[in-house]
């Protein structure tokens, strides 16, 4: 095939499989509608963590556990979830909530939409910020 | 002196069906509201790690290339082109595959270059694309040399390597549930290979079939999916990013900085490239194995089924 229109075939199928996509209603994120909802998508990460307590935030996106190995958190990616353990997590505030910082290249920042209240209890329930 | 043989590249030529199969697959989800997921930032991060394993096939492809040709000039064995002959080096190939695939799961230097395929937490065709960018690094090309020591033609070895990577294709989806018993039996299906994708305890490393189930009924690596423990895709761990570089090259650039941190010995250097994935020198982290054992130990009623045996 030539190449021209191999590439052609690759960008066209791209831009109109993700445009379909969205037009079809399957751009919508998770939510974490319910706290028993983010303790069964952290679990689904870390089955041996014990949860002492969650907060989940005011969109549904995210929310904090409080574990037996320190702060954690669970947040929408895409339709699905995943988490992370917090021990080694920076923060900075942004004008729309907080950005988490991760020494980790699977998941370097994940950017927290948050009021001004949840940004100062998140803030203090994780500990520390840069 | 005899021409060499030439074959149609049929992974680019099948392009066209991929895409096609892929919009039934999304209308079909559409409209009956079952049978599989979309999502729009996962397809397309699957898609352009496609086009990338393409692209980089192109770049790289001379590497395997120049090195079955030397292979060729040594061997002086000549199977010929007859359509037996082809028939033979498919299954020989998927047998190639077999190995390969399982390598790439339980050594880590494989594993880093195949953990993108498994990185999307959907299943559907546009995940059989999710396709890595790095295979070359991988070396695997050394499992072909038999085969073309044995006398199958380099372009015929490929060949047959491009209709398997075809055929496993159309088994990415949750479109389709069993088929009859006596292709389950012989053939890698939708139903076999969701269980090697699946992220559940039970069905950590089984399933690396290619076309043909048998070689893991054959060599131990066999599950069954259960009716009773649906699979739950994607990884033990699941990314947090949709960045297709940082898909690419994430299991990589881990794999470096566990070699070169400071302290260790020369074998645990060793061991963090090339033990299973999830070795670590002070236990921190576990294994497929641990996972299991420790799946066993919340769950011992489990012991001794499928997965578990």
């Amino acid at each position: 095939m030539p190449l021209g229109i191999l590439i052609a075939l690759v960008v066209g199928g791209i831009i109109g499989i993700a445009l379909l996509t969205r037009a079809l209603g399957f751009g919508d994120e998770c939510r974490l509608t319910s706290e028993s909802a983010a303790r069964a998508a952290f679990l689904r990460e870390f089955p041996e963590v014990e949860i002492h307590a969650v907060t989940r935030c005011a969109d549904c996106r995210a929310a904090l556990m409080e574990t037996s190995r320190g702060p954690a958190i669970v947040w929408a990616m895409g339709a699905d979830t995943t988490a992370r353990l917090l021990g080694q997590a920076r923060l900075t505030e942004t004008e729309t909530g907080l950005d988490i910082h991760l020494p980790d290249i699977t998941a370097p920042r994940i950017r927290l939409r948050l009021s001004p209240e949840e940004r100062r209890a998140w803030t203090q329930l994780i500990g520390f910020r840069a | 002196m005899i021409a060499d043989p030439t074959y149609p590249d049929v992974v680019q030529l099948a392009v066209p069906a991929f895409i096609a199969l892929i919009l039934i697959e999304l209308f079909w989800i559409a409209l009956r509201h079952r049978g599989g997921r979309y999502e729009t930032r996962d397809a397309v991060t699957s898609l352009l790690m496609g086009a990338g394993n393409v692209a980089s096939g192109i770049a790289l492809g001379f590497v395997a290339w120049g090195f079955f040709m030397l292979l060729w000039t040594i061997t002086p064995f000549d199977l010929g082109t007859a359509w037996w002959v082809v028939a033979l080096c498919f299954v020989l190939d998927d047998l190639r595959y077999y190995w390969v695939h399982r390598f790439g799961h339980r050594i880590r230097w494989v594993w880093a270059s195949h953990v993108n395929h498994h990185s999307s937490q959907h299943y559907n065709l546009t995940t059989a694309l999710r396709q890595t960018w790095t295979g070359a690094f991988t070396f695997m090309m050394i499992v072909r040399a038999p085969l073309i020591l044995m006398g199958f033609h380099p372009a015929m070895v490929l060949f047959v390597g491009g209709l398997n990577l075809i055929y496993q294709f159309w088994i990415h989806t949750e479109a389709i549930g069993r088929l009859p018993r006596w292709f389950e039996a012989v053939m890698n299906t939708p139903s076999h290979h969701r269980v090697h994708h699946g992220r559940n305890p039970r069905y950590l490393d089984a399933n690396y079939a290619g076309v043909f189930i048998v070689w893991d009924k054959m060599f131990g690596t066999y599950v069954p999916e259960l009716d009773e423990e649906r699979v739950d895709y994607g990884l033990v761990h699941n990314l947090g990013t949709f960045n297709p570089l940082r898909v690419a090259f994430h299991e990589w650039i881990g794999l470096l900085r566990d070699v070169f941190q400071p302290g260790l010995t020369l074998r645990q250097r060793l061991a963090y490239a090339f033990a299973p994935p999830g070795w670590s020198h002070d236990d921190s982290r576990d294994t497929s194995a641990a996972i299991k054992e420790k799946h066993l130990a919340r769950h011992p009623e489990d012991r001794g089924t499928p997965g578990f045996s």
